[in-house]
């Protein structure tokens, strides 16, 4: 016999857990710190200067709009700080500071703020100022030029461009292993495999982010890769290559799970999360970029609203009124 | 909305991240090695990465500064680019100006020197069929540097 005490709802006042938007925040900022600091590690204190520029800047633009819509001030929700930290993430390290400056107002501003604040964001906001810094000055986001001066004891070529340039045969030259312990050039905050995972794996037993999208979204992508290579083995790499370079486990974990603009039903998820590691393939393997991570999952925020109507059907039968 | 301890909290860590942010920028901005690690082309066939630390390393390939920089003979610490004195320009251009602060003018009538072009592809072919180094068949020749 069913246990009739989980049907027992009660009237409100409800008791509250004590959880808020500022916790949430934080936890999302302590499970990206890893793969931030390890950045910092690799590029030194110019990454530094980029993740606390962005950081700093996010907040403020978040205050001074705050201030001249005369709304009440958001910026303890930590929401703004998250954005600037997955901003920082996404930039090289030696990305200007202006371009820093401009990213994160676009982020905040237009991604954010003009839709309402939290939660009424139709795209993931660090990735609208990500999108739009990467249209307009693509020369800072060309990781190869950006290190240059930069001397590793790793191969320094940026993995995914020496993989569309060079083929599959350049791939020889990454160990799988280098590449999951953050041996590799990229962005800041991306090239740590093993951090991001375990950081995304956190979030998920948290509670914080849904599984169903970054494991959909993973899943598409090792299947599509993997039908890739078995279709021209000489031309394309395989999937594990792809799951530990450019932004993949960053996109999976922390920017596909943006609350506002990913789904909230079950099945919504999961074509929300394949249809952007479907995307992502598509666009490493046969579009422009070398890595579709950002364009990918903006691609699939525009969707959301569309597939997340597919959702059960109410209880309980409506008159037709002829 | 957040409590207003919330608030100082997120306002004092702006201000903190902000100096840091802007020292960081100040005062150590990207180091730049006294010779080159690795020098990018753009060139109007993409973009050539071209490895100067694997070139002239004793565990790369160990050549010498006048491998490649070759002029002027015998004087490794004035080595100049090769886009200095090898400009993509018209045949009658003035000599460059890099090269006028050694010669005159007059020194270069009747002198053709080297566009930049085929000064690169000179300088790599030669290096890498004398090591037998690098792509032998021909349609694989302008990928091994270009990224097209």
């Amino acid at each position: 016999m069913p246990n009739q005490k989980k049907l027992i709802v009660s009237h409100a006042p409800y008791c509250h857990d004590g959880s808020n938007i500022s916790t949430r925040s934080n936890n999302i900022m302590l499970a990206a710190l890893p793969a931030v600091l390890h950045g910092c590690y690799l590029y030194g204190l110019p990454a530094v200067g980029v993740v606390a520029l962005s950081i700093s800047t996010a907040i403020i633009w978040e205050y001074l709009i705050n201030l001249l819509t005369k709304r009440p001030s958001t910026i303890g929700d930590g929401n703004a700080a998250v954005i600037g930290m997955m901003t920082a993430m996404l930039f090289p390290a030696t990305t200007p500071w202006w371009a820093v400056i401009t990213g994160t107002f676009v982020a905040i501003v237009v991604g954010k703020q003009i839709y309402g604040g939290i939660g009424g964001n139709p795209f993931n906001p660090a990735l609208i100022g990500i999108a739009i810094l990467m249209l307009s000055w693509k020369n800072i986001f060309d990781i190869d030029y950006a290190l240059l001066n930069y001397d590793f004891n790793f191969p320094a070529a940026y993995p995914l461009v020496a993989l569309k340039h060079y083929g599959a045969s350049s791939v020889e030259s990454f160990s799988l292993t280098d590449l999951l312990m953050g041996n590799q050039t990229g962005s800041i905050g991306s090239a740590f495999g093993l951090a991001l995972a375990l950081g995304g794996l956190y979030l998920i037993i948290r509670g914080f982010i849904r599984w169903e999208i970054s494991f959909s979204f993973l899943a598409a992508l090792i299947i599509t890769s993997l039908l890739f290579q078995l279709y021209a083995p000489g031309k394309y790499a395989g999937p594990l290559f792809h799951l530990l370079t450019g932004n993949t486990l960053l996109g999976a974990f922390f920017l596909a799970t943006e609350d506002s603009s990913s789904p909230v039903n079950f099945i919504p998820m999961l074509i929300y999360g394949a249809g952007t590691g479907l995307m992502v393939m598509l666009i490493r393997n046969i579009g422009g970029h070398a890595d579709g991570v950002v364009f990918a999952i903006l691609l699939m925020n525009l969707t959301n609203p569309l597939i997340d109507k597919i959702r059960p059907k109410a209880m309980g039968k409506v008159n037709s009124h002829a | 909305m957040s409590s207003n301890k919330e608030l100082r909290l997120a306002l004092y860590m702006a201000a903190v991240l902000f100096v840091v942010g802007t020292v960081c920028y100040a005062a150590f901005p990207a180091k730049k090695h006294e010779q080159p690690v690795r020098i990018m082309f753009k060139t109007l066939a993409g973009k050539v990465l071209f490895d100067h630390k694997a070139h002239t390393s004793e565990k790369g390939y160990a050549l010498s500064c006048q491998d490649c920089h070759h002029h002027p003979e015998g004087d490794d610490a004035s080595a100049s680019a090769c886009g200095e004195c090898h400009i993509n320009s018209e045949d009658k251009a003035p000599a460059p100006e890099k090269c006028l602060e050694c010669h005159d003018s007059g020194d270069f009538e009747g002198v053709a020197l080297t566009k930049k072009t085929d000064a690169f592809h000179q300088q790599c072919d030669n290096c890498h069929e004398k090591a037998d180094a690098g792509p032998r068949e021909k349609e694989k020749r302008c990928n091994w540097c270009h990224n097209m």
